[in-house]
């Protein structure tokens, strides 16, 4: 391979004046210097929620369309009641957006110890929201409404299961968060990590939120 | 004065961007984080992929003419799909099933936007790298792992599936429909992590363009090529969700027994399947759905590269260059709007077909746009008949002959007739296959020398181009004329089909045939002139070789680990400023002043 051109060697080649270039002052081996929290960097990460809402958003409209289509389609739906259970996992998965909130309150007035604590509260809320989902389940099981005995049966489990494992994910991030707020490293991208997974964990409430009214209201 | 205009917010981002140049191996080359790596990481399995799919193409076609013939080393290779040597139809269909797939998955989509895009975005708009690094690396590695899967299919009872890159249901989604099992599984598996892949990648792509732009970067500064992965992006974002949603419902289907395609009463080989009323067609609106867009996502990159080139080598800027992006805007959100016109035959009320069908034709405007800013940009301009300009100019020429017949098909009436005919084979072969890929071979050799700072064999690459311009329309020219017959697609061999014979179809095929056999040697003449080049090319010291404007060119070949070795560059113009009246030399690039292009005489930037 040739040689790499230093900067001056380029713009020398360009002839281009000043070139429109800015040297920057070095930086550290990790590329952070230990300076506050970068507005930018949130901005960024909470963008990137943003555009991934997009996706996601389009993945259950997906389903919604197909469950509308294939509920006119043909005779064979059977709706069936909602396990009851559903209405504590709303209120816990609503619970857990106040927690998250509070996390991101203690992280900005810089109180590690309370945004360790918030943000494992709202996991553990997450969990408690999955653990509600299961006895839904089995509680639709023992009623006889299995997987592939009836679309609407399908559609129920498939919408569940797809907003779960979406905060399977929303967990995951959160165990993420509490692992580096532990170790003794420097975390340059911590604001914007809590701020975005905050950002997400609501979604996931209002995704929830959704289909709920979906599989009350669109029997 | 450019040190006032850096602010201090723009140098804290790069501060916190830039991570370390890895030392070991495998962080470096394996898994890196580093977008220019990932770039060729994409770059290499999509040559991988589309050296599989032109193999796969090639036994179609000989399938086609030799129907009886044996080939003694596939019957070692697939003892079941060719025994003795011999393809048997639905080894045909596998091939043509895989063929589709790896081209349109693993190459059209992977290479222009996570190969090009991914190793020029960052660089074109001043970035040190894509927004989100190791978001990036994930994309390409289950990318990688999509690829494995789809290949995996090849090896497992039964062999790869054959119910077309399309995957229509029920032949999808019951596997008593076929002999295959596990294969149709792997398939559906391979275009999940693929879909979860691209949106990924997606995500990275948007958010460093909105967010990453060097100062003074406006949108409408942008270089076409950045506007044309942005919009692909947000293709991407909105069209594989709903792919993925589809792919999990049918691999429901397939394996808990769910009725969500499957129709009730279905009977195959006298025996009842039990599935009650599901529906086919909603398979096929949630595929095309997907599947429209998916042929802007394959090509709107090419329109960028296209684009750009053409500046570049006709010397002139780019004729209409808003036109050209709203023109890709406009493409791309009518892409979202027309995928009933794949469903023409599929029972439609004539209502809806009229509706898509208008609106499949307002595709027709911005795609006229396009073309004509391109004759535009070239008309009077002083061109330099290089080779990446060449492969430019036979994309607009692809562009067009498949663009017209998309016309012919638009239109309900005319594709009755046309539907699954090879009519259609020519028709998204040429627009999206070969335009496609026209693209990346004037992407690739026009950046060899930043990648590799070594250039292309200029003479190699006319050969290449001149057979492989004539090669491809010698092949898919004639299958219009087979499809005019009607000639049906996806049949694996015509010799009992009289009107066909009498039309003289079968000299046709061998026909095209023979001159695929010619095109296909001429890319192993690529393979070979890549291959040379990147290690015993001539050197290419000069790190703008073709007098081009934009920041890659600014910097050294191969590009410093952090793009521009500690710097911030600072754009003062639009990306397409050549033949200035005025100026000593005829471009000037996106981060000269004004100062520095007229001298010390003050004029407007172009904008």
């Amino acid at each position: 391979m040739p040689a790499t051109l230093t900067a001056t060697e380029t713009e020398a080649q360009l002839e281009g004046g000043d070139g429109g270039f800015v040297t920057l002052p070095p930086t550290g081996d990790d590329g952070w210097d230990g300076s506050g929290p970068d507005a930018g960097l949130v901005q960024r990460y909470k963008l990137g929620v943003w555009i991934g809402m997009g996706g996601i958003t389009m993945f259950f409209a997906a389903l919604t369309s197909a469950m509308v289509v294939r509920q006119g389609l043909s005779g064979d739906w059977q709706p069936f009641s909602l396990p009851p259970v559903l209405y504590v996992s709303t209120l816990v998965l609503l619970v857990s957006s106040f927690a998250i909130e509070r996390a991101r309150r203690e992280m900005r007035q810089a109180r590690q110890d309370g945004l360790q604590r918030w943000v494992n509260v709202t996991s553990v809320l997450g969990l408690a929201f999955l653990a509600c989902q299961v006895i839904g389940w089995q509680e639709l099981v023992g009623r006889g409404i299995y997987l592939a005995s009836n679309p609407a049966n399908s559609f129920y489990y498939v919408l569940t299961a797809g907003h779960g494992a979406h905060l399977l994910g929303g967990i995951a991030a959160l165990g993420y968060i509490w692992a580096r707020t532990r170790s003794a490293r420097a975390w340059p991208t911590r604001e914007a990590a809590v701020e975005a997974a905050a950002l997400y964990w609501h979604f996931l409430d209002v995704l929830w939120i959704y289909i709920l009214g979906l599989l009350l209201f669109w029997r | 004065m450019t040190e006032v205009q850096v602010s201090e917010e723009v140098a804290e981002y790069t501060e916190v961007h830039r991570h370390p140049e890895p030392k070991s191996f495998i962080w470096k080359y394996i898994f890196s984080v580093d977008h220019k790596v990932i770039g060729i990481q994409y770059l290499m399995l999509a040559v991988a992929a589309v050296f599989v799919g032109m193999f796969l193409s090639l036994l179609v076609r000989l399938r086609l003419v030799w129907p009886e013939e044996s080939i003694p080393l596939l019957g070692q290779l697939f003892p079941i799909g060719a025994p003795d040597g011999v393809m048997t139809p639905e080894f045909y269909l596998a091939m043509l099933t895989m063929h589709g797939t790896i081209m349109v998955f693993m190459v059209l989509t992977t290479a222009p936007q996570g190969g090009f895009g991914n190793y020029f975005l960052p660089i074109q708009i001043g970035a040190a790298d894509m927004a989100f690094p190791r978001l990036n690396m994930l994309s390409f590695w289950s990318t990688f792992v999509s690829f494995m899967l789809l290949l995996a299919a090849f090896f497992v009872e039964g062999g790869a599936p054959w119910s077309g890159w399309t995957g229509y249901p029920p032949l999808s989604a019951v596997p008593e429909a076929t002999v295959q099992g596990f294969g149709q599984d792997l398939w559906v598996a391979s275009i999940a992590v693929f879909c979860i892949a691209s949106l990924l990648g997606a995500l990275n792509f948007i958010v460093t363009t909105l967010d990453l732009r060097a100062k003074g970067l406006t949108m409408f500064r942008m270089p076409l090529t950045c506007w044309t992965w942005f919009v692909t992006a947000i293709l991407g974002l909105l069209a594989f969700g709903v792919l993925l949603a589809a792919g999990v419902l049918l691999l429901m289907d397939r394996n808990v027994g769910t009725s969500f395609f499957v129709p009730g009463g279905l009977v195959i080989s006298d025996k009842q399947i039990d599935h009650s009323g599901g529906s086919p067609i909603l398979w096929q609106h949630l595929f095309w759905f997907f599947g429209h867009p998916e042929v802007y996502i394959a090509i709107l990159p090419g329109m960028g590269v296209t684009s750009h080139i053409l500046s570049t080598f006709a010397r002139k800027t780019v004729f209409g260059y808003k036109a050209m992006v709203y023109a890709v805007l406009a493409i791309g959100f009518l892409g979202f709007v027309v995928w009933g016109h794949h469903m023409f035959v599929s029972g439609m009320s004539p209502y809806s077909a009229f509706v898509f069908s208008i609106l499949t034709m307002c595709i027709g405007v911005p795609s006229a746009i396009k073309t004509f800013n391109w004759i535009g940009t070239m008309w009077g301009g002083k061109i330099r008949f290089t080779s990446p300009m060449l492969f430019s100019i036979g994309f607009v020429s692809l562009f067009v002959t498949g663009g017209i017949s998309g016309i012919f098909l638009g239109q309900p009436t005319i594709d009755l007739f046309f539907h699954d005919t090879y009519f259609v084979v020519a028709h998204f072969h040429l627009i999206m296959g070969v335009a496609a890929i026209f693209g990346m071979f004037a992407g690739l050799i026009f950046w060899f020398p930043k990648m590799f700072g070594r250039m292309m064999d200029e003479r190699l690459n006319k050969i290449h181009f001149w057979m492989t311009f004539v090669g491809v329309y010698a092949i898919f020219g004639p299958m219009h004329y087979l499809g005019m017959m009607p000639h049906p697609r996806r049949y694996a061999e015509i010799t009992s089909v009289d009107y066909l014979e009498a039309m003289g179809a079968a000299d046709l095929h061998l026909f095209i045939t023979a001159a695929a056999i010619l095109t296909i040697l001429a890319q192993f003449l690529f393979l070979f002139n890549l291959i040379k080049s990147i290690f015993k090319g001539k050197e290419c010291r000069d790190p703008n070789p073709w007098e081009a404007t934009t920041l890659e060119w600014t910097i050294s070949s191969p590009p410093p680990h952090d793009n521009f070795a500690g710097k911030v560059p600072h754009v003062y113009r639009g990306a397409y400023d050549f033949s200035l009246p005025g100026t000593k030399r005829d471009f000037a690039m996106q981060c000269n002043n004004d100062e520095a292009v007229f001298g010390s005489r003050p004029a407007s930037s172009g904008d």
